[in-house]
């Protein structure tokens, strides 16, 4: 099967490497070459670099200072001494140019983690308890309705209480909303629809069910602050800004005293006792507040990415959506800006999320386990294979064995994934998710994932950057373990757990594993449904369901952020 | 019976190169000269005395100390030699090395070693004069194909790059040139221009490089193909997994 297969990244790979891209001369040829002539063209070449360079001169000449300048890499010998060539967004046939995909210059990019950053969900009952138990105040769907057109304007920065007070101006706080969700229909079908995520119409029916079962009677706001307010603050600031606007509008909608003492109440319930932030608070020698990308589960990225609920049948493209956005955020702005700086990690996490090289060796672990576990890699519960160590070695040793040969055999792909670190990445990510996605077990997945490298390192006498695979060396025992001082199930570790918070190139695979192990079974969420319906909003500026698509228009430059400023600054 | 190291499994031609690397057998197939050495290495001019950050250690009155007594210092310890490097990098086509196995070899053959092994590219830092003995050691032997290796101090992008046609690995700074038969090297690890093309000895042919190679590709010698690498590496698997942290403990 292996020799037969069609791989989905070849049409990629001749688009790149022969086909010419501005003029870098990579005309003729075919992928599977193992010779190549360098013409070492240097920046010129390729468009964005020209754009690039013309911009860095006329920045020296405005500013009499100079800045961008591609001669000044390795004492004048600039980049493009190979070929420099576009990338395609794996699951998409959008070509960008690489420099679009750091996060800089892609507002996609920036919007996903500005949509994360910004998001919190708070409860509505103990608030509810609040108002009827202690003060005797009516609570209906009503006075819900009401109250949550009051918060929608309080939330973005609108007055409520006060006189002669300053407020945003609605224009940059546009993405600014709050919207209710509830596992109760009758409920949600007094709520006006503009205020109302309706989980029987965002999810398929099967996964609906799930969700509000798990939601039961219970309901939730998921608010999102301005983008303009996240960016200028951090993370932590996200519930405080909704809090103090939630408490704000219960004193509106409910006609209460402002000082009773029953508004603190709603204050502790929306600071603390009823909201679910997108992460943890980190410890101090990480020193960020929660809602900040180092203290996001991999279960809750698993939640956040919503292709789960679009397409379903498909649980491998659940987990390579899951890559695409997890890679995002946790390599490129997490572990590359906040944790280390510099501009490298950008290489790295696109070797998960783009031309097909990933994708091709995952949908053919996918046709491995089915055709010989029964059909264990589609969506099912009753299908699954036994997650145990047998299953393990077998699925991923094969899995790693194709996709390593496929380097060997298109060294156009070798090419492309120029650094152990990204052919270490992919490899284990196809070979976690594909363990997960058969036997429905993550911390089986993440088993996979370390066989994976172990096998890479053996075949090729290499694997990633001094460093990269410290993780990967002593992994595997902690795979079995759910003490929280060594081990934990997958859905609940993140990018500060022990060992991970060191290396490029893991999370985003773990987060696929996670998400894998959930979209095999079918489920509707990984681990916290009220995290997967926050997101089941097509207000929100970023698209979940389709995060590579998301990251293609902002590389292309067609993609529409929040938070502008042009309103507010002169005119260019 | 005197205790006979295996080094690594395998029944292929990998596994037994591999072997040959650990234990530092390998067949020397050319001569680099110490000037040649020093200036391609580029940490100071040849014939130049050894840089050194502390006098002798014969001339220091070390205090009592029963490590001292029982680990014999390396010559560039004795001296007080500083800790300079050199790194090699690999092609993934056939390269006789690999980054690992450079370290192995240097990690179990020589003392005072520091290896840093990554994907690209393979580091050792040791005392100068202990570092210029493996340096020499692995660019004189069978470890190294002059076209298919070089010596990248940084800038080491090209491992896993296609060859062109005169088959001398890609180096974005071009240190390495092929010039009638044999590789030249013109400027040094880390790319500075030197006074004089050094002779770096004939490439491997293809045959040869495939022949002499520790890298498992499968228009070679497919690593699907070495049932017993795969089993150990299953083993040790099974082993850290079934071993390491458990609910029950």
């Amino acid at each position: 099967m292996a020799d037969d297969r069609k791989r989905m990244f070849a049409k990629h790979m001749q688009k790149k490497y022969t086909e010419e891209h501005g003029t870098n001369k990579m005309s003729g040829g075919e992928i599977t070459d193992k010779t190549v002539e360098y013409y070492r063209l240097g920046v010129d070449q390729n468009p964005r670099k020209l754009e690039m360079k013309k911009a860095g001169q006329e920045l020296a000449a405005k500013r009499g200072l100079v800045g961008y300048n591609p001669m000044m890499h390795c004492g004048g010998i600039p980049l493009g001494q190979r070929a420099l060539t576009p990338s395609f967004l794996s699951g998409t046939d959008d070509m960008v140019e690489i420099d679009d995909l750091h996060y800089v210059n892609n507002a996609a990019m920036q919007q996903m983690w500005d949509d994360i950053r910004r998001t919190v969900v708070v409860g509505m009952d103990l608030a509810h308890e609040t108002l009827e138990k202690r003060l005797g105040i009516e609570v209906t769907p009503e006075t819900i309705n009401h109250y949550l057109e009051t918060l929608n304007h309080a939330l973005p920065g609108g007055a409520v209480v006060q006189e002669h007070m300053v407020e945003t101006h609605p224009a940059l706080v546009d993405d600014c909303y709050v919207k209710i969700f509830t596992g109760d229909d009758e409920l949600a079908d007094e709520i006006d629809s503009q205020f109302l995520i309706d989980i029987n119409k965002e999810f398929p029916e099967e996964q609906a069910e799930q969700i509000k079962a798990s939601i039961g009677k219970t309901s939730w706001q998921a608010a999102h602050i301005p983008t303009i307010v996240s960016r200028t603050t951090d993370g932590g600031q996200t519930s405080r800004w909704m809090a103090m606007q939630v408490g704000m509008s219960f004193i509106s909608a409910y006609s209460m005293c402002a000082g009773e003492a029953a508004v603190a109440d709603l204050s502790y319930a929306a600071k603390h006792a009823g909201v679910i932030q997108m992460g943890d608070m980190l410890p101090a020698r990480r020193a960020r507040a929660p809602n900040e990308p180092g203290g996001i589960p991999f279960g809750h990225m698993a939640d956040i990415v919503q292709t789960s609920r679009v397409d379903a049948e498909d649980p491998a493209h659940v987990a390579l959506e899951v890559v695409g956005a997890g890679c995002m955020l946790y390599d490129q702005i997490w572990l590359g800006s906040y944790m280390s700086g510099g501009v490298g990690f950008t290489q790295y996490a696109t070797a998960a999320y783009c031309n097909n090289i990933l994708d091709d060796n995952l949908y053919y672990n996918v046709d491995y386990i089915n055709d010989k576990y029964d059909g264990a890699a589609n969506k099912g519960t009753d299908n699954k294979v036994a997650a145990n160590l047998d299953v393990v070695k077998d699925i991923a040793t094969e899995s790693t064995i194709y996709g390593l040969e496929n380097y060997e055999k298109y060294p156009t792909t070798l090419e492309d994934h120029f650094g152990g670190s990204q052919r270490a990445t992919s490899l284990s990510a196809a070979a976690g998710s594909a363990v997960s996605i058969a036997t429905g077990n993550g911390n089986a997945g993440l088993s996979g994932w370390y066989l994976c490298m172990y096998l890479h390192k053996e075949a090729l006498g290499r694997l990633g950057f001094f460093g990269y695979d410290l993780q990967d060396q002593c992994g595997a025992t902690n795979v079995l373990s759910y003490q929280s001082d060594e081990g934990l199930a997958l859905e609940l570790r993140g990018p500060n757990y022990p060992n991970y918070a060191m290396n490029v190139g893991h999370q985003g695979g773990y987060a696929a594993i996670t998400s894998g192990a959930h979209a095999g079974r079918g489920d509707a969420f990984a681990v916290n449904p009220l995290v997967k319906v926050a997101f089941a909003d097509k207000l929100l500026p970023f698209d979940f369901t389709k995060p590579r698509k998301e990251f293609a228009k902002g590389a292309l430059r067609e993609f529409e952020p929040a938070g502008e400023r042009s309103l507010i600054i002169p005119a260019k | 019976m005197a205790y006979e190291p295996q080094y690594y499994p395998g029944a292929t031609s990998v596994a037994e190169n591999r072997r040959k690397h650990m234990s530092g057998k390998v067949e020397k197939l050319r001569e680099v000269s110490d000037d040649d050495l020093t200036l391609v290495l580029g940490h100071r001019a040849p014939g130049s005395d050894y840089p050194s950050t502390h006098p002798p250690l014969a001339e220091m009155g070390e205090p009592e100390c029963s490590v001292r007594e029982l680990v014999e210092p390396t010559p560039g310890a004795k001296a007080g030699d500083r800790v300079r490097y050199v790194q090699f990098v690999d092609s993934m086509y056939n390269g006789p090395s690999v980054p690992y196995f450079r370290s192995y070899n240097a990690a179990i053959n020589f003392r005072g070693v520091d290896p840093g092994t990554l994907s690209g590219r393979q580091v050792v830092e040791a005392r100068e004069r202990d570092m210029e003995e493996i340096a020499k050691f692995q660019m004189e032997t069978e470890m190294t194909c002059p076209a298919l290796a070089s010596l990248r101090g940084a800038t080491v992008h090209g491992h896993s790059l296609r060859l062109p046609e005169d088959g001398v690995m890609f180096d974005m700074l071009d240190r390495c040139r092929k010039e009638g038969d044999v590789i030249i090297m013109h400027k040094d690890q880390v790319g500075r221009p030197i006074d004089k093309k050094v002779d770096l000895g004939k490439p491997m042919s293809a045959e040869e490089a495939a022949k002499r190679t520790t890298i498992y590709r499968v228009d070679n010698v497919a690593f699907r193909d070495d049932a017993e690498v795969i089993e150990w590496v299953h083993r040790v698997f099974d082993q850290r997994t079934t071993y390491g942290f458990k609910p029950e403990n």
